[in-house]
């Protein structure tokens, strides 16, 4: 995601990435550790600076929403850092989900409140694309981040596990927007709620070697296999809602991004994307540039709009 | 002369009755969301007997729409019902129902449902409106501010129409036990058409009689039962021989 992020903003594109996986790795990813522990231990606080401390009046029923400051991370690169307790919020979220199908104001004004602080942080700072990074999982965090986006994009790794989860993932999209229908209908006027019609961009197939100039056939075998299950049970799914939702092709692959073996621990300590990293192999980081463009330049294409997320 | 409707306007009737179908959860969505606020209200739950809800029969539309188109063409008018305009003409799809004990209950029902839609943000787009034929009630109604209309019928109940939103309307009814009795009586004769009987038609016209006089029979004695129990409550404070029961 920071690559693709950073590739957006060298074509000029800002960017908002939004930690919103509890285990906050994208944060980690991008900043010192000691600095991240010091965002986490005043988050609680007034003069809190993650995704939590925004939320945190609203949780704890005092009030509204914090507006916080993305930090802007290299130019045109801004992040809402994650946050541990962002957890506690996700429990509330199970609740808030009846209440909203009870069209409780509480409800509504819960299951919006991420969308809220990130429209905000978006507004204040003339953002172009917001990109989410979520948990590997369908539970009531995601839902609400997932029925606020315009776009999804799934990183699927070559392996059986992805496999099974973009099935999962169809699925519980399928019934989150069928679901979400329902409360809109019911929902007093002139009420802020989630757009609710997350189209599939594609997928961005991962975690694969190359053999001269080919996937090795251990993986190619998975790439298939993803290529067609992405079509059936994410693409036929959601487009027995809407024909919008996704497109009515096979092709889904918006890039490619191979195991850059020795770039990705340089990335990791230096929490830079691939091809600015100090030191590493100079053609695989020129190969890292050129795909990683082509996908911020698919994913510009595709949307053609204001907002992106994945 | 009877009228016919032409095959066109009757596959209209037939999808707005499936846009009806498709969409009937919202409507029972929203009874349950009704039925969640009045039990959850302490005051309500003092004051009611008891609740019940329903959507209407698709077939039972149906007839409606047909006996709307009906009357349209007899007009010389349009017949006007829309996929858009449906759900806020026909405004029985939903229908919640309170039944409570005696008549003068009807003004405290009316101020706590009027806390809860401001609460919960439903709207009152017409309504309470008090249909009655009797004098001594409609005087009860009007003494509260409450609009009366007559009703050919005998018909008596409060009505309300509300709204979670401007999509969907609800119809509402406060009435009591009685004119429940009566209200069932005349809905399994004379619904969705009326009977032909001049034998039924009569009786439940005596029914309606019956039924008033009943329902003031009960609210006598509850206005009775108040005045016994200050009387005796003054008395006892009195004579000072045993603290009054706290109810």
């Amino acid at each position: 995601m920071i690559n693709i992020a950073a590739a957006m903003a060298n074509l000029g594109k800002r960017v908002l990435l939004v930690d919103a996986d509890p285990q906050c790795n994208l944060t980690s990813y991008l900043v010192d550790s000691e600095v991240v522990d010091n965002w986490l231990d005043e988050s609680d606080g007034p003069n809190g600076t993650t995704i939590w401390s925004a939320l945190k009046p609203f949780s704890d029923g005092m009030g509204n929403l914090l507006r916080i400051q993305p930090t802007e991370r290299q130019e045109g690169v801004f992040l809402i850092p994650g946050d541990i307790q962002l957890s506690k919020f996700e429990t509330d979220l199970t609740q808030i989900w009846v209440e909203c199908f009870q069209r409780k104001l509480h409800g509504f004004k819960g299951v919006t409140a991420i969308s809220e602080i990130v429209n905000n942080a978006a507004t204040d700072n003339d953002i172009d694309f917001v990109f989410y990074d979520v948990g590997p999982n369908i539970g009531p965090l995601n839902r609400a981040i997932l029925l606020d986006c315009d776009y999804f994009i799934v990183p699927a790794a070559c392996d059986l596990f992805s496999v099974r989860a973009l099935k999962t993932l169809g699925k519980s999209l399928h019934d989150w927007i069928l679901d979400w229908q329902v409360i809109s209908q019911l929902a007093p006027d002139n009420i802020y709620l989630l757009p609710g019609r997350p189209t599939f961009l594609g997928y961005i197939l991962q975690k694969f070697r190359m053999y001269g100039g080919n996937i090795t056939s251990e993986f190619s075998a998975y790439a298939a296999r993803l290529e067609k299950t992405a079509y059936s049970d994410i693409s036929v799914v959601l487009r027995e809602i809407d024909k919008n939702l996704a497109k009515a092709t096979l092709q889904n692959k918006l890039g490619q991004v191979k195991d850059f073996s020795n770039l990705v621990p340089l990335s990791q300590t230096q929490g830079e994307p691939f091809f600015n990293v100090a030191g590493g192999n100079a053609t695989m980081k020129n190969e890292a540039k050129t795909e990683f463009r082509s996908i911020a330049k698919n994913i510009i294409t595709l949307t053609q709009k204001d907002k992106g997320a994945s | 002369m009877k009228k016919v409707l032409g095959v066109k306007l009757l596959r209209k009737i037939d999808a707005l009755t499936a846009y009806y179908v498709a969409n009937r959860s919202l409507f029972n969505r929203s009874l349950i969301n009704l039925e969640g606020y009045v039990k959850d209200s302490p005051t309500l739950n003092s004051l009611i007997h008891s609740t019940k809800f329903r959507t209407k029969e698709p077939d039972h539309l149906k007839d409606k729409l047909i006996r709307k188109a009906i009357k349209a063409a007899e007009q010389g008018q349009e017949f006007a019902i829309t996929p858009e305009n449906l759900f806020v003409v026909i405004n029985d799809l939903a229908g919640y129902r309170i039944l409570h004990l005696h008549t003068t209950q009807f003004q405290e029902i009316d101020v706590e449902l009027k806390r809860i839609f401001a609460e919960e943000a439903w709207t009152i787009i017409e309504g309470p409106t008090a249909r009655t034929w009797d004098d001594e009630s409609r005087e009860y109604f009007s003494s509260i501010g409450t609009t009366t209309l007559p009703h050919p019928n005998l018909y008596t109940s409060v009505h309300y129409v509300i709204q979670p939103n401007s999509k969907i309307t609800c119809e509402l009814q406060v009435r009591t036990l009685m004119e429940e009795v009566w209200g069932e009586v005349d809905h399994t004769i004379n619904y969705p058409h009326k009977t032909d009987s001049v034998a039924c038609k009569e009786q439940i016209k005596a029914l309606a009689r019956a039924t008033s006089t009943c329902s003031r029979l009960v609210d006598s004695i509850f206005t009775s039962y108040r005045d016994y129990q200050t009387t005796s409550n003054l008395a006892s404070s009195k004579t000072k021989k045993t603290p009054p029961k706290k109810r």
